[in-house]
């Protein structure tokens, strides 16, 4: 990294928990090659930069912004917009930015039924005025303001675009080092053929170190049904394993810990859809002896939708949930 | 315009066939040819009255050659007709006859929307997408497959023989394996055979004699299927022998079988009798020299001695062999059902047995030398019971060991009683014969005439209820052995009460335990547990696995007539297989990109037919064409899209989708006189 | 000169069901061939593509035709136990269950997605249900789901299956 020409670096928490944010850190020492190296211009969970501080900026004057989170309502809309105008590259970063991430599950719900569960039908909430946030409101002091909640959680790249896409909930540290470090150093990151950085070409398979009987799975368990035997592959022992149908590059930490790989890092690189990557995956481990008992195994899942796109709704064909409700 | 997806130089031609009238009166074929010629890529289009015909087949090869199209779409009937024509017609323009797609509107289309607005339409729609397919559509060759001219034939049967004998008798060399140690499987414990009354050995023993006399073939008994390996043109199938413990035949072998002291139930003779543990079934059989049971024989030595210390040996070690053969004929036969033990009374009374237990005792040759009697007493009455193990409903039989009910019929169980009644009747006149039915199904040719016999001779006939089958008991007043209760919907659903000496259940036929046969050669198998062929009707004795043919009853109920026609049938597949020296096989196989292979292994275990296997060194999957059947099954459930069937991959079927799912463009309206006139529309 | 018919695709006046079926080429592309040979008549809403084997239906394929504007899949195989391939619809007896417990999560009704078996005898059968299967999603309605997801502002990428998602 070279010292002479300091860069300008920005990092920015979205709709996501903030675990990108402690993966950054992650890096250890190597923090200190970055601040030698760069001034962090934004980064509301560590410095005290204001948006306002952004806008002075001139355009397309930081090198780097990593952004993580997805897009639930109108602020982070505008931080998006206003970072892409900021910044010569706009990464992406994390399983929430990169695919819409667990947040994003609430597009299997209404924005409506969400408010209901959070303002209204929820035996914690004490709410007899039935208030609900409004973006506008008068108040003896003049207008208040409360950003829009948004019908859908949004990817980074539903709403600007977007450089790099850096996967994984969180992304690991190694791999966020070496992207941040060729990006510092004005290189492009190593990337797969769809373009995404600091993960694997293959998915989490690739990684797994544990192999398989080549066996049929009978029936779903789950982990508090049972210990894993070591060694043996998790699927095969009924364990929904989304590792099929995953991204690679954390190299399978979850499952060395013997808990199922839940899908992180996103879908493998030329598949749209990983919900639909990891059914066509099942379907080719699952062998009921009928329909009904097909339809028997299916059951045994629960949360379909949950399961197979757990971090990737919006990456997903069909991203969201009918707001109009259907009849099932 | 041009062909999407940077492949610019995409010139398709459309080419809208009439059918006479079968498309044209419903469908406008020539405002379907006008928006054609509107579609991307394409850069001719026109109609014909006849596109198979010789002239309409002209046409699309010099519309090739003038306009420089590189792919053409006819649409017409249905592709299952004429899909080969056109791609002949496209290779004789010199293109490669894949990159020709078929639109099916005459089946699919004018033959099923009477509205002509909506036939247009939805005809133009699938040009649409065949257009859009066209265009991703990349040359594919058919692969070619060298078979070797030799058959393996499973099963010493009378299927088995009769492929082997017709294959042999083609100069094909054929290697035929019998599980057992003697040759003939259920022919040689039958007596008589309908519809000619011939002995079951006559028949026998002229097919073996033209079998194992021939030079091109070589029999195998005692072989046991161990393994297989390769596929159509050349199968590597591993056999165990099991030997045989007898390599010459003793000087005096009543004095040998005599010196052997232990005993078993004689199988041959369906229990009826016993034998000893070194043995041959019957006088004639074939290979002639004994064989030792093993599960039996203890070694004792006293044979060796009788034998006087030559030709038996009880040290011998199985030996493994390798058969390599172009295709596989399998003829294992089946079973007879299984009695569970007091089922209309067998195996509780002396007196209740099978039809084939009858057969035996009918048999001089047999265990009673061919008189009827049970434990030494004459039989007055006998009674014939059908549809054992055939013909069962759920709720009224108790399931198999495996959970499941014969709901089939067996076919050959009520000629074979008629046969054997008026066998009976022929030879024992006195004897009174009862036959309790719930169909009679005298099927065949000239099978009805043992039906009309036994009539004359005095039959009585009665119809039981499926609901409520006979009862077998014993006599209450202890006259008779046995008591069958039942009602006669011949009468008035009268309850009946027979008294008998014998009853013989006429039992139906199962299909045996095929598990080690089916995982070998991935066979498909029915809801009834035999083989299935691919289709009853186009191809009746193929197993969808390729260079696997079905002989004989491997593949449901029949008789030796039926069975012997099926492996006749077999024979001459499987000889013009192998004849041709080589042969083609569809293009659509699976390919793996092994920049995206993740090893995960999943196809390996979904491939129908076992063409997927992992390269160690890469740990990624990888495609044997040769086993590849191209279902694509591989390619839908391939979680990284590494895999993509030649002719159905992603790009081609999503283009087919997505023009498809298009907004639909005005349909121009042609009046007849603005038609084309016939005239083709170039650009 | 191509005036595009959007009024059908929004469900207006003239709106007509569009169906993608997804058949076998052994039994259930035959099976369809037999309902023409018969002279069935059945309704032109069920445009049909055609696979080897039912076992070739990847559910991205299902998710790809709803997301494209279908507004129903019919996937067709042989019966099981009659695949051309063994066992190749066993994989789809399998998969459509699951495809169905995931588009239920979607809130897309159980009437717009139908998988059967139809063998190449079954003309009759065929013709049945694809008339059941267009009047269902006829009094479902249109599913508009490209409408839908531009309204909510999602990008949606271009090429149909194999697409990397949108990066600049």
């Amino acid at each position: 990294m070279s010292a002479n020409s300091r860069k300008r670096i920005a990092v920015f928490w979205a709709s996501s928990c903030g675990g990108c944010d402690i993966s950054l850190l992650e890096i250890g020492p190597r923090l200190l090659d970055v601040a030698a190296a760069a001034d962090i211009v934004f980064w509301p969970c560590a410095t005290d930069f204001k948006y306002h501080d952004v806008e002075k900026l001139p355009d397309g004057s930081i090198d780097v912004c990593l952004f993580n989170g997805g897009v639930r309502n109108s602020e982070q809309h505008e931080v998006a917009l206003l970072l892409r105008r900021k910044s010569r590259v706009l990464v992406a970063y994390g399983a929430c930015a990169a695919d819409g991430g667990i947040p994003a599950l609430a597009n299997l719900v209404s924005r409506r039924a969400i408010l209901d569960a959070v303002y209204h039908a929820n035996l914690s909430t004490d709410n007899p005025a039935a208030t609900e946030p409004r973006p506008l409101c008068a108040a003896p002091a003049g207008e208040l303001h409360l950003p829009e909640f948004y019908g859908q959680v949004y990817r980074l790249c539903d709403v600007v675009d977007v450089d790099h896409v850096l996967p994984g909930c969180p992304p690991q540290a190694e791999r966020v080092w070496e992207t941040l470090k060729a990006l510092l150093d004005g290189q492009a990151p190593e990337a797969g053929a769809d373009g995404r950085v600091g993960c694997s070409p293959r998915t989490v398979c690739d990684e797994c170190p544990r192999e398989k009987k080549l066996v049929r799975v009978e029936a779903f368990r789950r982990h508090h049904e049972f210990r894993p035997e070591p060694g043996w592959c998790l699927l095969e022992q009924g364990l929904l394993c989304m590792g099929p149908a995953t991204r690679g590059g954390c190299g399978a930490l979850c499952i060395r810990a013997d808990m199922r790989c839940e899908g992180c890092y996103g879908p493998p690189a030329g598949v749209a859809d990983q919900g639909a990557s990891m059914i066509g995956a099942l379907s080719g481990v699952l062998d009921p002896a009928s329909e009904e008992k097909a339809y028997a195994l299916v059951s045994q899942i629960p949360d379909p939708a949950g399961t197979f796109y757990r971090f990737s709704l919006p990456s997903g064909l069909l991203k969201a949930r009918r707001q109009d409700g259907g009849n099932p | 315009m041009s062909g999407g997806n940077g492949n610019g130089s995409v010139r398709v031609g459309v080419f809208i066939c009439h059918c006479g009238g079968n498309i044209a009166d419903v469908v406008d074929v020539e405002a379907a040819a006008q928006a054609a010629a509107r579609m991307p890529g394409v850069a001719f289009s026109s109609t014909h009255m006849f596109c198979c015909s010789d002239p309409g087949q002209a046409m699309i090869v010099q519309a090739i050659r003038d306009h420089g199209l590189n792919r053409v779409v006819v649409a017409a009937c249905s592709p299952s007709l004429h899909e080969a024509t056109f791609r002949r017609a496209a290779a004789h323009a010199g293109l490669n006859p894949f990159l020709c797609l078929h639109a099916n509107i005459r089946e699919q289309v004018s033959w099923v929307v009477r509205d002509r607005a909506q036939a247009t339409r939805k005809a133009v729609r699938l040009i649409r997408a065949a257009v859009a397919r066209s265009a991703h559509l990349a040359p594919l060759e058919r692969r070619r497959l060298p078979i070797r001219p030799s058959v393996l034939v499973i099963g010493g049967g009378v299927a088995g023989l009769t492929a082997a004998r017709d294959l042999a008798s083609r100069g094909i060399e054929v290697t035929l394996i019998e599980s057992s140690p003697f040759l003939g499987g259920r022919l040689a414990q039958l007596y008589r055979i309908y519809p000619t009354g011939q002995f079951a050995r006559d028949v026998l023993n002229r097919l073996i004699r033209e079998v194992a006399g021939h030079p091109k073939v070589k029999i195998y008994t005692n072989a046991q299927l161990w393994s297989s390996e390769g596929f159509i043109g050349d199968f590597r199938t591993t056999v165990r022998l099991i030997p045989r413990g007898v390599t010459e035949e003793p000087a005096d072998l009543q004095a040998v079988l005599d010196a052997c002291p232990e005993e078993a139930v004689d199988q041959f003779n369906l229990g009826l009798a016993k034998r000893k543990a070194i043995y041959r079934p019957y006088d004639g059989c074939y290979p002639p020299l004994p064989a030792i049971d093993w599960r039996t024989c203890t070694r004792c030595g006293a044979c060796v001695e009788a034998a006087g210390g030559r030709g038996i040996q009880l040290d011998q070690e199985p030996e493994q062999i390798e058969i390599r053969s172009g295709a596989i004929v399998l003829a294992v036969g089946l079973d007879t059902y299984p009695l569970r033990h007091g089922e209309y009374g067998y195996g509780k009374f002396p007196e209740v047995i099978t039809l084939a237990q009858l057969n035996r005792l009918l048999d001089p040759t047999g265990p009673t030398g061919g008189r009827v009697e049970i434990r030494g007493r004459p039989v007055r009455r006998v009674g014939f019971l059908h549809c054992v193990g055939s013909l069962q409903r759920k709720g009224v039989h108790p399931p198999m060991r495996d959970g499941r009910i014969n709901e089939y019929c067996s076919r050959v169980c009520c000629t074979t009683t008629m046969h054997t009644a008026a066998e009976l009747k022929s030879r024992f006149p006195e004897l009174q014969v009862y036959d309790f039915h719930e169909h009679i199904r005298t099927y065949g040719r000239k099978h009805e005439n043992y039906y009309d016999r036994v009539c004359e001779q005095g039959v009585v006939f009665i119809r039981f209820d499926p609901a409520r089958p006979p009862r077998v008991e014993s006599d209450p007043k202890g006259e008779w052995p046995l008591v069958v209760r039942t009602v006669d919907r011949l009468t008035s659903g009268e309850e009946l009460e027979v008294p008998l000496d014998l009853l013989v259940l006429a039992t139906g036929l199962v299909a045996r335990d095929m598990k080690r046969l089916i995982d070998l050669y991935r066979c498909s198998v029915g809801p009834d547990r035999f083989l299935l062929e691919v289709h009853p009707k186009l191809r009746p004795v193929e197993l969808a696995s390729s260079g696997l043919f079905l002989a004989g009853s491997v593949q449901g109920p029949m008789d030796i007539a039926e069975a012997t026609a099926a492996a006749a049938a077999a024979a001459s597949k499987a000889a013009a297989l192998v004849c041709a020296g080589s042969i083609e096989l569809d293009p659509y196989v699976a390919r793996v990109d092994e920049t995206r292979c993740s090893g995960c292994r999943i196809c390996l275990q979904a491939c129908p037919f076992g063409a997927i296997a992992r390269r160690e060194e890469t740990r990624q999957a990888v495609v044997n064409e040769a086993l590849c059947m191209g279902c694509g099954t591989c390619a839908a459930l391939c979680p990284c899209n590494a895999i993509q069937q030649c002719g159905f991959d992603d790009r081609q079927i999503g283009a087919e989708l997505e023009a498809l799912l298009a907004p639909e463009p005005e349909l121009a309206a042609v009046s007849s006189q603005e038609a084309f006139d016939g005239k083709a529309q170039g650009r | 000169m191509e005036r595009r018919r959007e009024d059908r695709q929004d469900g207006g006046s003239g709106w007509e069901p569009r169906i993608i079926g997804f058949l076998c080429q052994w039994c259930s592309y035959t099976g369809a061939d037999n309902a023409g040979t018969a002279r069935i008549q059945y309704p032109p809403n069920v445009d049909v593509i055609k696979v080897m084997c039912s076992g070739r239906v990847d559910p991205e394929l299902v998710l790809a035709a709803l997301a494209r504007g279908a507004d129903g899949v019919l996937v067709l195989g042989c019966h099981p136990g009659d695949c051309h391939y063994i066992s190749g619809n066993h994989k789809t007896m399998v998969r459509m269950p699951l495809v169905r417990s995931v588009l239920r999560d979607f809130g897309i009704e159980e009437g717009r997605f139908r998988h059967d078996w139809v063998s190449a005898a079954e003309g009759e059968k065929f013709a049945r249900v694809v008339a059941e299967m267009t009047e269902e999603v006829r009094r479902l309605g249109p599913l508009r789901w490209p409408q839908r997801l531009q309204e909510s502002g999602f990008r949606t990428c271009a090429a149909p299956a194999p697409c990397g998602e949108a990066v600049r």
